[in-house]
């Protein structure tokens, strides 16, 4: 069974190849939304953390636990001084055959689950993660299911972007796709002519 | 290289720092403020999520045989009852009680503190802290937050060399001596009842004066606090009395108002039940 | 740096009811594991009771991230004790530590909404209720959070206890036994949950008593 992956994404309408999606450290990986300076400055951080955590050269690493807590501070820390890092993060991986995803919001409320979404994620991809996720998810029914949301947060989320990147994180490493694009079909009634019969208040 | 936690610093600053593991935590930390342009806004926005606005009755007076203490025991966030068994009458030391209107969380606080404070004096001086002292520290303190929103309406009454003391102080810094004083929502009944007194008899009225027994002073103040529960609705729960004599305090009665009700408005049988219970019985 | 001061607030409410009940050699510690924010649930599997020393438990609900500090801060001041005095801090020793630390924050506060549940040192159970600037109050059971006004009217119904206040004293613990108790607890939170969108998914249980801890879990509606 493959490992689950985090980071459901868009990209902005400024930007058409900014990468949402990091590697940290040997066994977590980091998908972020909101801010792109604001990320920036949180890989900055987290790359002196693994440097400093490197040179203990103890042949230990921090793992996804750790990481994610080291975020839950920083972000807890910076809206304590009333000046938030203006991200929703999501942190997945794998350590010694544990998996782990968890996510971390601007203000600092976190938490653990199997399947986690940011920004327009929670209204939308949530509910269709809910319905589909189940234990035994085969990698290519991973992805699938999250082409399915990203499908949907493209339809109903205006600033979304068809242009994507999937990553998977395994016990051997992290391996981030190249960006593509997802198939779609605007041809549903649903969405032909969404005015008619809308009367409107006038 | 050393790894760059800025981002995990905490505001707040610490003292007591002798010890690197442990600062911050076995120290008393200091108050966090919030770091915001707008403090008085924040104030007024936080308070209003978190804080209990306590209605309440709270009142206390001096008489020959020492101070009486009374206060109702609710505590209420806007229509809601948050608790029914607030104990209002905080003991900070054996010959000396503070009462507690406002803010809970500002009144349990500050009289924790004060009776730290009044314990150190003790241990220092070899001497008991005269009430003056004592409401005068509460005072001090209570001023230097002046402004920032702390809510406390409390009388400090107690037992020292010179004798009864009585003492009312509140958050804007006021603090004045006095003989009888009554704070919270339900003063104004309290007040009223206080200083009319009640009939005992058709031509004998007990009412607030300085030769009262201390079973009279016990029952006027029962009865003032009843009397406020029952016409202010941010009052209620127990009614319990307190007496401050020279051997110290002494918790009088505790008496729940719903069952007041009943020892004041005894339930007399109408003369058709009366009558129709006569008839079954014979 | 600047920033655009956007519209945001340094607080959020994720929801969330805790009960606790306290008798005479047990003390029943609950809350329900949804957690929330407006209307859209972010897991429905979050513990919210935090174990701080052996016989003492707490159940906060409130925002999360408050909590979670709460948490963290109590913990490293009872390993900090442990390691000074070599024992375990006793529940009532907590309640005042609990109620400092809460105070500390007076001006920026935790927005946390606490019961503390434990054993005393009679081995009595005792509970402890808050608000969120660190008032703080014995009583024989208490409700706290989002499904509180739903829950307290409903104890207090139940099993209702004299008041401690009261002269002469009357034995204010709940009559009810453990297994009544924690029966008692499942039909509140099954009750708040109709009625409470806060509320939901799952109750988590914990039983103290001087065999130890004991969890078990409830499933709740999940709509």
């Amino acid at each position: 069974m493959a490992a689950d992956m985090g980071g459901s994404y868009g990209s902005t309408l400024r930007y058409k190849t900014v990468d949402r999606l990091k590697p940290v450290g040997k066994h977590s990986l980091l998908g972020a939304s909101g801010e792109i300076s604001d990320f920036q400055e949180i890989l900055r951080y987290l790359d002196e953390l693994i440097l400093y955590d490197n040179m203990w050269d103890d042949g230990n690493s921090l793992g996804p636990k750790e990481v994610h807590n080291y975020l839950t501070r920083v972000m807890y820390n910076r809206r304590n001084k009333f000046d938030p890092l203006w991200n929703s993060l999501v942190l997945g991986g794998v350590k010694k055959g544990q998996k782990y995803l968890g996510m971390v919001s601007m203000i600092g409320v976190n938490f653990e689950d199997n399947h986690v979404a940011t920004g327009f994620g929670n209204h939308l991809a949530r509910p269709i993660l809910r319905d589909e996720w189940h234990e035994n998810l085969s990698f290519e029914d991973g992805v699938k299911l999250l082409e399915k949301c990203m499908r949907v947060l493209l339809y109903r989320d205006r600033s979304a972007v068809n242009k994507l990147q999937i990553a998977k994180i395994t016990e051997e490493g992290v391996t981030i796709s190249q960006p593509y694009s997802l198939k779609t079909f605007w041809g549903f009634s649903a969405f032909e002519n969404p005015t008619v019969g809308a009367e409107g208040s006038w | 290289m050393k790894l760059d936690t800025s981002g995990l610093e905490s505001t707040a600053p610490h003292f007591g720092t002798s010890c690197e593991l442990f600062s911050g935590f076995s120290a008393a930390p200091s108050f966090d403020l919030p770091v915001t342009t707008d403090f008085d806004g924040f104030q007024k926005e936080s308070i209003q999520m978190v804080k209990p606005a306590k209605g309440t009755t709270t009142l206390a007076f001096i008489f020959k045989e020492g101070v009486i203490v009374a206060a109702d025991s609710r505590a209420s966030m806007g229509g809601y009852i948050s608790s029914q068994s607030v104990k209002k009458i905080i003991e900070i030391n054996p010959y000396m009680l503070g009462t507690m209107a406002g803010g809970a969380a500002d009144c349990q606080f500050w009289h924790r503190n004060l009776g730290i404070k009044c314990r150190l004096h003790e241990l220092a001086n070899k001497r008991r802290i005269s009430v003056t002292g004592a409401s005068k520290l509460l005072a001090n303190i209570l001023y230097s937050y002046r402004g920032m929103g702390l809510s406390v309406g409390t009388m400090i009454a107690g037992w020292d060399e010179t004798g009864p003391g009585l003492y009312y102080v509140d958050s804007e810094g006021g603090r004045l001596k006095g003989t009888r004083f009554s704070v919270g929502s339900g003063s104004p009944y309290a007040y009223g009842v206080l200083d009319s007194g009640y009939l005992i008899s058709y031509n004998t009225c007990i009412r607030y004066k300085y030769d009262l027994s201390v079973e009279e002073a016990a029952e006027l103040a029962k009865r003032s606090i009843y009397h406020a529960t029952f016409r202010d609705g941010a009052s209620g729960g127990v009614a319990s009395v307190y007496h401050v004599g020279p051997n110290g305090w002494k918790k009088l009665s505790g008496d729940d108002v719903g069952e007041l009700y009943y020892q004041y408005n005894p339930v007399s049988t109408s003369t058709v039940e009366q009558e129709m219970a006569e008839s079954s019985s014979t | 740096m600047t920033k655009q001061n956007a519209n945001w607030s340094p607080y959020d409410n994720n929801g969330g009811t805790c009960v606790a009940i306290a008798g005479a050699d047990y003390c029943v510690i609950a809350a329900d594991t949804r957690m929330s924010t407006g209307y859209s649930i972010l897991t429905r599997d979050y513990s919210k009771i935090c174990k701080l020393a052996d016989k003492c438990v707490m159940a906060s609900s409130g925002f999360q991230a408050d909590v979670k500090a709460l948490q963290k801060q109590l913990a490293a001041r009872h390993l900090i004790y442990q390691h000074q005095h070599n024992k375990q801090v006793s529940c009532p020793a907590m309640a005042q530590l609990l109620s400092n630390t809460l105070y500390y924050k007076r001006f920026f506060p935790y927005y946390s909404f606490n019961v503390l549940g434990g054993l005393d040192n009679e081995g009595k159970g005792c509970v402890y209720t808050y608000d969120a600037v660190g008032s703080y109050e014995r009583v024989g059971y208490s409700s706290q959070g989002s499904g509180s006004t739903l829950i307290m009217p409903f104890l207090d119904n139940q099993l209702k206890s004299p008041s401690p206040l009261l002269l002469p004293a009357q034995d204010a613990v709940t009559p009810l036994s453990e297994s009544e108790a924690v029966d008692l607890v499942k039909t509140c939170f099954a009750s708040a949950t109709e009625r409470d969108i806060y509320t939901g998914d799952k109750l988590e249980i914990v039983v103290l008593n001087k065999e130890g801890l004991h969890r078990e879990y409830m499933e709740l509606r999940k709509d």
